[in-house]
């Protein structure tokens, strides 16, 4: 069973600023909404450290939130962890697709590998692949 | 003077110890409390804790608040100050390409010396070296 962390606010609506700078913060993280305010990330000593942060800064926007160390004893991880990659991987597939064509930006291409890799918390299968993609790509080009 | 912050330091308290050392306090203390403490010992001067004065705030890091703070206005130590709030706050726009390759070599820092004083000791070292590669691209452009 896996460790996960809950992050759990209240903001007000006005100004609305506010709300949109949690939400983005929340989103670049790939933290998954699990219900109303209520997001969730595995729970490592960098996700922690990111939820404790954002969970000062909503505090300091006149909102109210807390941070939760988790197990899950009634539900389906699996579930959870497939919401996690169905994030991670349309966006594998664009970068793969991409590849493809000849006139491609490699350098531009493996910028955003990077980008969506950090959302990667569970190591995808597809993401090895173009990883691998692209050190073959890098390989055509002698 | 004393300052405290939480164990387990990581890029931004490595940076804003050098800089406490370098800049602000030539003889400083540092003590280490436990994750998630919020007492701390009398006349130290949190950092880097949340809800401490410099800390993270307005979507910027600690070492960042601190440079406000003592009003330490350099362009060597704001472009560190973005590279640690490029690696340790979350970010819409990354100009820093060093930000994620400082950020896993100070957390392997404190890994691989186990202890947070030797981590800030050695950490310094990485920050001198950080430092003087920033000024000679400046010095060079």
């Amino acid at each position: 069973m896996r460790n996960w962390i809950l992050l759990i606010y209240k903001i007000p609506n006005e100004p609305s600023a506010g709300r949109v700078f949690a939400w983005r913060k929340l989103k670049k993280l790939g933290a998954v909404l699990l219900h109303d305010a209520v997001w969730v990330l595995p729970s490592t000593p960098q996700t922690r450290e990111h939820f404790r942060w954002l969970a000062a800064e909503i505090v300091e926007l006149n909102g109210e939130s807390s941070v939760w160390e988790a197990r899950l004893t009634a539900g389906d991880e699996q579930e959870l962890i497939n919401q996690f990659s169905a994030a991670v991987e349309p966006a594998y597939r664009q970068i793969m697709a991409e590849m493809k064509n000849k006139n491609r930006d490699l350098a531009a291409l493996s910028r955003r590998y990077q980008q969506v890799r950090a959302q990667d918390y569970f190591g995808s299968e597809l993401g090895r692949q173009v990883r691998e993609a692209f050190i073959a790509a890098k390989g055509d080009s002698k | 003077m004393k300052w405290v912050t939480w164990q387990d330091v990581g890029i931004d308290r490595i940076g804003c110890a050098w800089l406490i050392r370098k800049h602000i306090d030539p003889a400083p203390e540092f003590l280490f409390v436990p994750e998630g403490a919020s007492k701390f010992p009398p006349g130290a001067e949190p950092f880097d804790v949340p809800g401490a004065k410099l800390s993270h705030h307005g979507g910027h890091c600690s070492f960042y608040a601190i440079l406000r703070e003592y009003k330490l206005n350099d362009p060597i130590l704001n472009r560190i100050a973005q590279i640690i709030d490029e690696a340790d706050t979350v970010q819409d726009v990354n100009l820093e390409d060093v930000a994620p390759g400082l950020d896993l070599i100070c957390r392997g820092i404190r890994l691989a010396c186990g202890d947070d004083h030797i981590a800030l000791e050695r950490g310094a070292m990485v920050y001198d070296a950080l430092h003087a590669a920033l000024k000679d691209q400046v010095q060079r452009s």
